[in-house]
Order: structure tokens, then C-alpha cells, then sequence
């Protein structure tokens, strides 16, 4: 009855009160579901507000912007923004869509918040073709993230499957991204909202982290790799890596793509249980040319790939 | 293409399509080496679920896991030996081997290799849903 109300309320508020108010519902619900990553911009999400990015999308129609917010995409648009908006309503979820585009409107030109179904003004140009998903193998976030018995390799006719824990309660309160388990494990560690131990017989054994960074300058034209020592000396021992994966030497390995796709050198564990490398970026960090044109830190070493 | 040809191609499409796919979490190793043959279910391992309390370290390091899908060779002797899985699965860190069920949960005739993730499926990768190691 109260949800009626609200809806109610809503509909009311939309036919009456000007756009600003009568976007109230529609901002709490952007901020609840969609705000962490529309805000930034995180992993190519079109920024709230910022017309560049809503151009393409917007063109292609609104219709097709429904369906992407309610089904999800490949690129990594969560099906109705993820587990925030999971309880709101297929109109609510359009709602929400239209107050998106109502920001970008005035800059990208009138006809941008048509309403569904209706053509927009760009619809003789032909639609922009999706994205290539950059690796078939990585599922969209919706497929994950499934409790064990409908996840597919578990049997659900063993009593002992009821008993695990589910994913998504294991991990729900850790720093949430868009690749792996849908957590960023860095980033939840440095946070303290994960706190696994380092040794198994001493709770009170911390790992020796080492912080000094390596700096590859790939011949391709794709950005500077930094490669961290710290985020990884937090998980590992030196040992793990050091000699049989990484020559500890300068210039005395030779990385690749390649390689790391079929699961050597960094994709031993980059694609297994770490980040998957369709997260170019959080490697390849730095402008390219940028540690030559400044002299480079004392922190940081360069190795030639 | 003839109307036959598209519509076989279209049938065997929707049958590849519409078969249940085996999805796991992300990190979930199914291990298979001798579960099968012995008649029990094949090891589901949860990456996620050690890694929120353990570090890579204890397993990799201390523990003697290899670092790659189907190159530890892990029988329930050695387990109940205090080897592998053994270190922990004692009933003093975590539950003994004496509940098979909690572990031995994949469905039968599960191939062993990664499931979730994107699997390297190179000359000397995880194995992939074609060619499984173990």
C-alpha cells in the first residue's frame, strides 16, 4: 500500500511540480544504484552530466537506453545498475534513465528525453554499432556472483552445497567493482574491510610489503605499465613470483599480451583470480613517455620490457 | 546455405545456446584428477572464500600450492597426511576431511580447471572448458 502511495506520489509530483522537484525519487535512485559509477565515469560508465559521453547512447535512442539499463550490456552495465537497483520497478528504472538524459538535454539538443518508443532526432543516422565485447570469456555481472547451487559446477542435489556460503553474502561488504568477483580485493584490503591472514598459526604475522614500483614502456601505442610491488607484497611472498614467473632483474623479462592471455608471466594470475585483463588501464596507468620527460622518482625503478 | 542447412545450423545453435552452462565464481577451480574414477563428486575450490581470510601467502607459500590449475597433485591421503588442503582442513583451523560433502560438491563428470574466470587455455594454461588437465 505504502509503495502505491509512493508511485502514486510520484506520478502526481511528475504531472505537477516542475522537473527539478519532481526529479526527487529519480535522484535518490541514481544515487542509490547508479551514482558510483555514473559519478566517475568508472569502466567507460557515461558520466552524469557530461554530454560527450551521453552523445552516442542518446542517438542511438532512448528505447535502447531502456533496454540497456534494465538488461545490462556487455561493456559492463550492470541489468537495472546492479544489486542497489534490483527492487526498483522497470518504469522506475526508465525514470531514472530519463532523468539521466534530462542533464545532458539542454547541451545535446531538444529531442534527447523523447519519450519511449518515440523516434529521436538522430534515428535516419544509422545506429552506432555495440561495442566488440573485448573477451568472450569474461561474463557479464549479472551471471555472477550466483550462490553455489545455481552457479552451475556445483551440484545442487548435494546436501553439502546448501551449506557454502553464498558469494555475494561472503563478499557484500567489500569495495565492489566491475571485474572478477565484482570486488576490487586491493582495494578492500587497504581498506580493512578484508582482513586475511597473513600466516596461518600467527593471527598477528603482517605481510612485508615492499613499495617500489616498476615502470615497462611497451613498443605498442598503448600507455605506460606500472607495475606496483605494493599492492602485491600485501597478498603474496616474493616467493610466488620471484624467479620462476619474474627474473628479479632488470631487463630480463620479456612480457606480452600474448603471453598474459594464454596464462603466463602476469596472467598467471591476472584472468585467474586476480583482475582480468580486460582492465587495461589499471596497468597500463601511466602517459606514455611521461617518466622520461620528467626525471623519475626516487621510488622507481625502470625495467626495459 | 540452403533452407535445410539454415535450419540445422539454427537447431545446433539453440542446443549449444540453451545447454546449462557451467559458470562458477570467479577464481572456482573444480578438481577432478580422481573424484570421478573413485565414485564421489568432483572439488569445487572457492578462491574468494580463502582469500577473504587467508592470504595468497598462506596457501602459495607456506602451504605449497602451485600456482597453476591441475599441477598439484592432491589426493585424500595426503590431505588427511596434513599436506594441501590437509594444512587447514584438520578440524582445529577449519572442518576435516571426514565431510567429504562439503568440498566434494561439483556436479559429476565436471572437467577440472578454472570455471569462473577467464581461462588460460594456452600450451601451459589452467586448461580450458575443451581441454582439461586433470
Amino acid at each position: 500500500m505504502k509503495k502505491h502511495k509512493l508511485i502514486a506520489a510520484i506520478l502526481l509530483g511528475l504531472s505537477l511540480a516542475p522537473a527539478a522537484s519532481a526529479q526527487q525519487f529519480e535522484k535518490q535512485a541514481y544515487d542509490k544504484a547508479c551514482a558510483s559509477c555514473h559519478n566517475t565515469g568508472i569502466g567507460g560508465a557515461p558520466k552524469l552530466g557530461d554530454p560527450n559521453d551521453w552523445r552516442v547512447p542518446v542517438a542511438a535512442g532512448m528505447a535502447r537506453l531502456y533496454k540497456s539499463a534494465l538488461e545490462g550490456t556487455p561493456k559492463g552495465m550492470p541489468a537495472k545498475g546492479g544489486l542497489e537497483g534490483r527492487n526498483f520497478t522497470n518504469s522506475e528504472i526508465q525514470a531514472v534513465v530519463d532523468f539521466m538524459v534530462d542533464k545532458v538535454k539542454v547541451a545535446l539538443g531538444a529531442t534527447a528525453g523523447a519519450a519511449p518508443g518515440a523516434a529521436p532526432a538522430g534515428a535516419a543516422q544509422p545506429l552506432p554499432p555495440v561495442a566488440f565485447n573485448f573477451n568472450r570469456l569474461l561474463k557479464p555481472m549479472d551471471k555472477r556472483n550466483l550462490p553455489p547451487s545455481q552457479d552451475g559446477i556445483h551440484d545442487p542435489a548435494n546436501d553439502g552445497t546448501l551449506m557454502l556460503q553464498p558469494p555475494m553474502e561472503g563478499m557484500a561488504d567489500l569495495t565492489r567493482s566491475r571485474f572478477g568477483n565484482n570486488t576490487d580485493w586491493v582495494a578492500s584490503l587497504q581498506g580493512k574491510k578484508v582482513t586475511p591472514r597473513w600466516e596461518r598459526d600467527n593471527p598477528f604475522a603482517e605481510a612485508m610489503v615492499m613499495d617500489l614500483d616498476i615502470l615497462r614502456a611497451p613498443k605498442a601505442a598503448v600507455q605506460d605499465v606500472v607495475f606496483p610491488h605494493k599492492q602485491h607484497t600485501e597478498w603474496l611472498d616474493c616467493s610466488n613470483c620471484h624467479p620462476a614467473i619474474f627474473v628479479p632483474q632488470k631487463g630480463a623479462n620479456i612480457i606480452s599480451m600474448p603471453l598474459i592471455l594464454l596464462g603466463q608471466k602476469c596472467g598467471v594470475c591476472h584472468g585467474t583470480v586476480a583482475f582480468p585483463v580486460s582492465e587495461c588501464a589499471k596497468c597500463h596507468s601511466q602517459k606514455k613517455g611521461a617518466s622520461q620527460a620528467a626525471a623519475p622518482p626516487a621510488q622507481k625503478a625502470t625495467g626495459k620490457p | 546455405m540452403s533452407a535445410p542447412q539454415r535450419w540445422l545450423a539454427a537447431l545446433v545453435l539453440g542446443l549449444v545456446l540453451a545447454a546449462p552452462q557451467a559458470r562458477g565464481e570467479y577464481g572456482d577451480v573444480v578438481l577432478n584428477r580422481y573424484a570421478d574414477k573413485a565414485g564421489v563428486r568432483p572439488v569445487v575450490f572457492p578462491h574468494w572464500f580463502h582469500r577473504l581470510r587467508f592470504t595468497c601467502n598462506v596457501c602459495h607459500s607456506e602451504g605449497g600450492f602451485k600456482m597453476r590449475a591441475g599441477s598439484n597433485d592432491i589426493t585424500m591421503g595426503e590431505i588427511i597426511d596434513g599436506k594441501f588442503c590437509g594444512m587447514c582442513h584438520n578440524n582445529q583451523i577449519a572442518w576435516s576431511a571426514e565431510f567429504c560433502h562439503r568440498c566434494h560438491t561439483g556436479r559429476p563428470g565436471l572437467a577440472g580447471g578454472f570455471y569462473g574466470s577467464q581461462d588460460p587455455s594456452g600450451p601451459s594454461g589452467g586448461g580450458d572448458f575443451n581441454q582439461r588437465r586433470h
